[in-house]
């Protein structure tokens, strides 16, 4: 079911000062997809699904979820959380730690009045669907962090709602658990075709779960696009920040030619292949992912995105070396295989690939 | 949601404003009006008269000395009980239980006696002890001054601390005492850096509770103060009252307002100190295991203290009372007295109607009053702890209105409110001013509760299509069942034990156990007194183990 | 006094009269307000006086009336009937409270006048306006333990009380605030002791000897009966309602003094027929002796004693009644005088 926001304002008043949490979002979250708002703490995301959920009351604007208008200012509406018919899943799993897991996921069903049968029916296979077989009689506070985060999943999904929203579930889990965990939702997810929203601060779990990403920043929505797109093309200092690691030059830029950009900067001449819309002289910032520095072995001459400069630091990380590299004034990162034979010191050659420098307006 | 919260303040506000400020008003009325009623033609002389007593400074110290000295004993024993119930390996735990709720079954004036009989500068049992066994000359002990005074409140408020602090100190967060282990901290430092701060709000709510309740005590004061000469408000106000015939209450009501500005400057303050309250959030869905610190040696030492405490405060009231009521008359242990006991007193008690009339209505009063009281102060709780709005801290003030009054004087109040209502002389009265004058015994241990529930717990209730009262009904009041418990028992002991508004409104068909038993007393029958007493003790008793039953029934997780 | 004791054997010359003249009223009129009280059910009795339902109870039996009892301390006593009155709910019939109180009420309007016909044998002062009728005296007395206060040692006469031997061994109600303790020690120096200069050496002696105060009457006899002090001001009743208790009275050479007790029908009585045959009743020779023989009370009706030894010889005379103003100043004065070390 479509989620369509318009003109979403919310603000907070603390000790006299006002926060705004909200500044006139307006979005459409797509139907039967894994949407994630991305962003800092404090930029209003989590402030955005409570809103959509129902917990928070906005100042003004409209929200609807599928035909139904479930707020709006105008119109005077305001759908309270229980009657939306949503599912969610809080950072802190709110298990009810006076129930056992059975009367922890058959809540939802309870609340409607459902026979009894069929409770018992939906949850056990709802448990199954989350691989709890069996746990119905186990006091929900016993369960390990894992198994606490399935049972709010399942409390979620067990009443087959249109959306369901997680408002940063994994970040209570462990780095194993988490990645784990972050896969079995995503098989859930496209398994059931729902409506999912996803707040996190984690641009991994963004990026790898989601089917569209909104990045946030002090209560807008900054950039919306595809994982692979807001990862690569992004022409905000901001969200290429957020979304990975990067190296930011800045510069001039030189000429504007063929499908190839060339920016001057302190470290020389870049050629960009991204698509700009600016011209001759106008200052702005490359962007290249220390992924794509490919280091070139032997004795390269400077030359077309080639440049030469001195490891500052080295690191094994397992899957790679991270490192940091000199060139003239200009402290860059990089990362490089692990078999690949480079030691703190040494003089190399970099290699940037023009179609993975992207061009920024400053 | 907000809607509902919205609609629920002003709502609130309305009725505890009702039940407090109503009676209060009077006394304001009375204070500033010529004459003995709340009506007459306005005058200051009352408070120039009241206020430019020579003696009233040496008062004020005396207050302050006793009301704080008696909250730091009572908050610092508290403190020590309930850590070592909730964070050690002391054996025999069930004790602290019991020594948290019987003192609050004992009336207060019988267990004030019995120290008297204890420590008294003559012959006190404990005096005439060390007398004979070191030979020691003259009293060596005496009762009769300030300490006697804060010992006896101290102990007999120690009740009120502990179900404040207990609960809070095992829904605590062990992870935050572990890292300061981790941090190199011994468990004494992690003690005073992290648990004592991390539990300022209960500490404080159970040190503002002790001392607003002290400073309206009049059984301590009278029956220990007054011998050795030693006035504070309450023993002031009633020498006030009681000089002449023509009681002039409105002078009274003067005096006391010193006591009320007191006590709402420390709600005040309270508030101020605990205002970040979603910094204490300290229980979460994931659950707490607290470790358990092992007292390896001091173990059994420690319980000799612990031993020592609720013999003083069990076993030792409970002994003399019954001593008293198998004895003819006062009399000091002895062959004598054990030649002459009998059950004469308890035979009279039970054979009169009144007593038994004020059994009875003392039973549904406790049973009644409690039940109601909580059901508004779970309201008020939940309006001060998850609104927390200016509306909020109004109506937190609201509810220890009436409470923070000297007792002699508030009953005046509630009489001079209700006789202009239906409900004077009925027992409704009784029930109401019950209700809104012991309102923060039900509210704290609630809002303590409430501020340790995630506020997660419910909005998820709320996003898996519970309504509000839905909610309420199976999430909230569920967590909240031991608060829930913890304050029907302090409301229901209370009223069972209720004297200084009883006194002014009961009437025949209205008698309650506690004036029956200040009848005995005032007419010096000591031995009917005390078995009136133990059977007081016993309702009372008899109430916490249902009470607790039942708690304990609904906690369990798995039906 | 002497006219005292001639009006005493007057009256026990008359009793009989009395008793007649009692009887021929139940036969006739008396009769006629049973009735009128039996159809209003039941009689309202606010009072100050404790231990005193024996006497409800057999009234209760004898006429078919209910009679309720609210026991009001003197502190609270006109604050209650005062709020209840403004407010037209005073449900009261009958009021028995100190001379004082009643008095005040009287001239608030609150009391109706009645002169019962079982008070005929009632000493004059006793009766106040027609509206007051008193009953009885709240007699105060020197209290000892007498297993430990050897009979040489008992005080012969008050002043005796301001002896150093009994420093440290008193117990009395707090002379700067209960007014009955107030009113006897004035009384002590209207009707006792000689000169204004002595009295005041009696009380400096006491205050030397460091009494422990006490709220107030009730709470005096414990700490004599249990050995914490050996000596009180005190009331001699509780010889009889602490019995067996070691308690004795110090049979002083000077006459005993209390304040009157009165009591009165309310002007708007909700059961004003149930109120007077109340006040007669209580005012019979049988109720006066229930009271004097269960509880104590030193009493006004004719040829009746309490069963304390040597109280029949005793003068006992009320104490001239002080004004609220007096009893404040008073208790100031003695405040001052026995805060004095």
């Amino acid at each position: 079911m479509e989620i369509s926001i318009k003109g979403l304002n919310k603000n907070y008043y603390s000790e006299g000062k006002t926060i705004v949490a909200l500044d006139q979002v307006d979005l459409t979250i797509p139907a039967n997809r894994i949407f994630t708002l991305l962003g800092p703490s404090g930029c209003g995301k989590t402030t955005l699904l409570r809103c959509i959920v129902g917990l928070e009351m906005p100042d003004s604007g409209e929200i609807a979820i599928g035909d139904e208008v479930v707020f709006s200012t105008e119109k005077g509406i305001y759908v309270p959380p229980d009657r939306r018919g949503l599912g969610m899943v809080f950072q802190t799993y709110a298990i009810w730690p006076h129930m056992n897991v059975f009367d922890n996921v058959a809540y939802p069903l309870q609340t409607r009045n459902e026979p009894r049968e069929e409770i018992v029916r939906k949850v056990a296979k709802t448990l199954h669907f989350v691989q709890l077989d069996g746990f119905e009689k186990r006091p929900a506070t016993k369960l390990s962090g894992g198994q606490q985060q399935r049972v709010a999943l399942a409390r979620a999904l067990i009443a087959e709602p249109k959306v369901i929203l997680f408002d940063e579930p994994l970040s209570n889990l462990d780095a194993k658990l988490r990645e784990e965990t972050r896969k079995e939702l995503r098989a859930f997810l496209t398994e059931l075709k729902i409506t999912a929203v996803y707040v996190t601060h984690d641009r991994i779990e963004a990026l790898s779960l989601s089917d569209t990403v909104a990045v946030m920043k002090s209560g807008r929505i900054i950039e919306l696009g595809t994982p692979r797109g807001i990862y690569f093309d992004s022409d905000r200092r901001f969200v290429a920040d957020f979304i990975g690691r990067a190296n930011f030059i800045e510069g001039k830029v030189a000429s504007v030619g063929n499908g190839e950009t060339t920016v001057d900067s302190a470290i020389g001449a870049i050629a960009c292949e991204k698509k700009i819309n600016a011209s001759p002289g106008a200052a702005v910032t490359v962007c290249i992912r220390p992924e794509f520095i490919r280091v070139l072995k032997g004795d390269h001459k400077v030359g077309r995105n080639i440049f030469r400069g001195r490891v500052e630091s080295l690191v094994f990380v397992g899957d790679a070396y991270e490192g940091e590299i000199r060139v003239g004034e200009t402290l860059l990162i990089f990362r490089i295989e692990p078999t690949t034979a480079v030691r703190e010191g040494e003089e190399i050659a970099l290699h940037f690939d023009p179609r993975h420098c992207s061009i920024l307006l400053n | 949601m907000q809607k509902t919260r919205k609609g629920l303040t002003p709502g609130l506000i309305a009725i505890v404003g009702f039940l407090t400020v109503c009676p209060v008003v009077m006394l304001i009325l009375g204070s500033f009006s010529e004459g003995l009623n709340a009506f007459g033609t306005f005058t200051l002389s009352k408070y120039v008269k009241a206020y430019t007593d020579p003696a009233f400074a040496e008062i004020l110290v005396n207050t302050a000395v006793f009301t704080i000295g008696s909250a730091i004993v009572s908050t610092v024993l508290a403190l020590f009980l309930a850590y070592l119930n909730t964070r050690t390996n002391i054996p025999f735990k069930f004790m602290f239980r019991i020594i948290s709720l019987i003192p609050m079954m004992v009336p207060h004036i019988l267990f004030a006696v019995s120290w008297v009989l204890l420590l008294n500068p003559s012959n006190g049992m404990i005096n005439l002890f060390l007398r004979q066994v070191f030979g020691w000359e003259g009293a060596a002990l005496n009762i009769y001054t300030l300490q006697g005074m804060i010992l006896v409140e101290g102990l007999l408020d120690l009740p009120i601390a502990y179900l404040v602090i207990a609960p809070a100190m095992s829904a605590f967060d062990v992870s935050l005492e572990e890292s300061s282990k981790v941090c190199g901290a011994s468990n004494l430092r992690t003690l005073v850096r992290i648990t004592l701060p991390v539990l300022r709000p209960a500490i404080l709510a159970a040190a503002t509770l002790v001392i607003v309740r002290s400073l309206a005590s009049f059984a301590v004061p009278s029956v220990i103060g007054m011998p050795g000469r030693i006035y504070v408000l309450a023993t002031h106000i009633y020498r006030v009252v009681a000089t002449g015939y023509v009681t002039d209450y409105g002078m009274a009501a003067a005096v006391g307002m010193s006591a009320l500005a007191a006590s709402i400057t420390l709600i005040f303050l309270y508030r101020h100190l605990t205002r970040e309250g979603e910094k204490y959030v300290t229980v979460s869905s994931r659950g707490y295991r607290p470790s358990v610190i092992d007292l390896k040696g001091a173990r059994y030492p420690l319980f000799g203290i612990v031993a020592l405490l609720s013999f003083v405060l069990i076993v030792l009231p409970v002994l003399v009372l019954f001593y008293t009521s198998v004895v003819p008359y006062s009399m000091v242990p002895s062959a004598k007295a054990f030649a002459m006991m009998s059950w004469k007193h308890w035979i009279a008690v039970l054979k009169d109607p009144v007593s038994l009339l004020s059994l009875k209505n003392s039973l549904y009063l406790g049973v009644g009053g409690a039940t109601l009281g909580m059901i508004l102060s779970f309201f008020v709780a939940y309006v001060i702890v998850k609104v927390r709005t200016k509306a909020a801290g109004f109506l937190e003030s609201l509810s220890f209105l009436s409470f923070s009054f000297p007792g002699i004087v508030v009953g005046i109040g509630f009489m001079w409110f209700f006789v202009q209502t239906p409900l004077y002389a009925t027992i409704w009265a009784l029930l109401i001013g019950y209700i809104a004058t012991y309102l923060p015994y039900g509210i704290r241990p609630l809002t303590s509760a409430f501020v340790q529930i995630h506020s997660n717990l419910e909005e998820s209730s709320r996003v898996c299509g519970g309504g509000p009262f839905y909610t309420m009904r199976r999430i909230v009041i569920p967590l909240l069942i031991p608060g829930i418990v913890s304050g029907w028992i302090l409301m229901a002991t209370m009223f069972v034990r209720e004297l200084s508004l009883s006194v002014v409104l009961s009437r025949p068909g209205t008698e309650v156990l506690a004036v029956q038993i200040l009848r005995f007393a005032e007419d010096g029958l000591w031995g009917r007194l005390s078995a009136l007493g133990i059977l007081m003790i016993f309702i009372s008793t008899t109430l916490v183990i249902i009470a607790s039953r039942i708690g304990a029934k609904l906690t369990k997780v798995d039906k | 006094m002497k006219k005292l004791i001639i009006f005493v054997v007057l009256v026990l010359f008359a009793a009989p009269c009395v008793f007649a003249a009692g009887t021929d009223a139940k036969g006739s009129a008396g009769q006629a307000l049973a009735e009128k009280a039996k159809a209003e059910g039941k009689v309202t009795f606010y009072a100050n006086i404790t231990s005193v339902e024996p006497i409800l109870e057999d009234f209760g039996k004898r006429y078919g009336v209910k009679a309720e009892y609210t026991r009001l301390s003197t502190t609270k006593f006109i604050a209650t009937i005062m709020t209840e009155h403004a407010a037209g709910k005073l449900t009261a019939d009958v009021l028995q409270a100190p001379m004082p109180v009643l008095e005040f009420l009287m001239e608030k309007g609150v009391l109706a006048s009645y002169t019962s016909p079982a008070a005929a044998g009632y000493p004059k002062w006793a009766n106040k306006d027609g509206k007051i009728q008193s009953f009885g005296i709240e007699y105060a007395a020197l209290i000892y333990n007498k297993e430990l206060v050897k009979p040489a040692d008992v005080p012969k006469k008050y002043e005796d009380l301001a002896d150093p031997k009994w420093k440290g061994k008193i117990v009395m109600a707090d002379p700067s605030s209960h007014p009955t303790t107030i009113s006897w020690l004035i009384g002590l120096k209207e009707n006792v002791i000689k000169s204004e200069a002595e009295w005041m050496k009696f009380l400096k002696g006491l205050a030397a000897n460091k009494p422990m105060f006490v709220a107030s009457f009730g709470p005096t006899p414990a700490p004599i009966e249990s050995g914490e002090k050996l000596i009180g001001i005190s009331m001699p009743k509780y010889i009889i309602t602490k019995a067996p208790a070691p308690l004795d009275w110090a049979k002083v050479s000077q006459p005993m003094m209390g304040t009157p007790r009165g009591m009165a029908i309310t002007a708007g009585a909700p059961h004003p027929n149930a109120a007077r045959l109340f006040v007669d009743y209580w005012l019979s020779e049988d109720a006066m002796k229930i009271m004097a023989e269960k509880v104590g009370e030193y009493v006004l009706a004719p040829g009746i004693y309490p069963p304390i030894a040597g109280i029949d010889k005793a003068k006992v005379i009320p104490i001239r009644e002080l004004s609220d103003d007096e009893i404040k100043k008073w208790g100031g004065e003695f405040k001052k005088i026995f805060a004095a070390p």
